[in-house]
């Protein structure tokens, strides 16, 4: 059963993620985005944003956003250079946990690099979720 | 022009980036459901999504921000996808719908970085995401 992220601590570490960003995944995600501008680049060149979707999908598989949790902000950095071979590693922890009249706002810091240590991405987002949505054990 | 002839275009401050608009569906926020694994029923379910504060389903905070993030590759091409950084708020929900225009003008060139104010906006001009992205040197 996957916990849910209202029930985490800050400082909480998520285990370690090991995916696959296939070719087949990155067209479902640029077919859903409607991206008309990376096709014209480098043969197999992945939007930015398509490393983050798929490291936050692999972290929701870990921990499960609670009902009506909303996103605050997101800061991003990467580095994509060329077709991704690799098998991706993400890590991410819980870096600040408050509350405030009812809601909580969590911020995650999450990082991704490939098999060989090659940083890709780097990135933190904070989200915000009723306080009744549940607490850390 | 080739996109890797206008990676060269030396954008200055003032600059407007050339916008990216798009018009939003619920069909095109169910694929991005299923392509970021992000299927919490106030983006999806439309019964639950009516009873919350929104008064029905909201596109995801990414999927809007890849708007930004078309925009910001059809200015700088690979150059985005090798180092680029983004700093955003989400600040309004984007609806089924919509029609979301994504913006941007440059703040500052320095040392090879171009930063960015950037934004995307609905039909009515309310802003629903507001932050920087910057392009380094």
């Amino acid at each position: 059963m996957t916990v849910s992220l209202a029930a985490l601590p800050k400082g909480h570490e998520f285990a370690e993620t090991t995916f696959k960003m296939t070719q087949e995944w990155v067209s479902d995600y640029v077919a859903a985005v409607e991206d008309e501008a990376v096709g014209s680049l480098h043969d197999h060149s992945i939007p930015p944003l398509a490393l983050a979707a798929l490291s936050i999908r692999a972290l929701l598989e870990r921990a499960a956003l609670p009902e009506g949790a909303i996103h605050v902000s997101q800061e991003l950095s990467f580095s994509l250079r060329g077709e991704v071979r690799h098998a991706l590693v993400a890590r991410a922890r819980i870096a600040s946990r408050g509350e405030r009249q009812g809601w909580v706002l969590m911020s995650i810091e999450l990082t991704v690099e490939d098999e060989t240590g090659t940083p890709l991405m780097n990135g933190r987002s904070t989200i915000t979720f009723p306080a009744t949505s549940g607490t850390p054990a | 022009m080739t996109q890797q002839t206008r990676d060269r275009r030396a954008y200055k401050a003032g600059d407007e980036l050339p916008p990216v608009t798009k018009v939003l569906t619920q069909e095109k926020i169910n694929r991005y459901a299923e392509a970021g694994g992000d299927r919490n029923p106030l983006h999806v379910d439309s019964a639950f999504a009516a009873t919350t504060q929104f008064g029905g389903t909201i596109a995801h905070g990414m999927l809007v921000l890849a708007y930004i993030s078309e925009m910001m590759t059809a200015a700088f091409g690979q150059r985005w996808l090798a180092s680029g950084r983004l700093k955003v708020r989400f600040r309004g929900a984007a609806r089924q719908g919509d029609t979301v225009t994504a913006s941007g003008r440059v703040l500052r060139t320095e040392g090879g970085s171009t930063l960015c104010g950037v934004a995307c906006r609905n039909q009515d001009g309310e802003t629903l995401i507001s932050g920087e992205a910057e392009v380094r040197g």
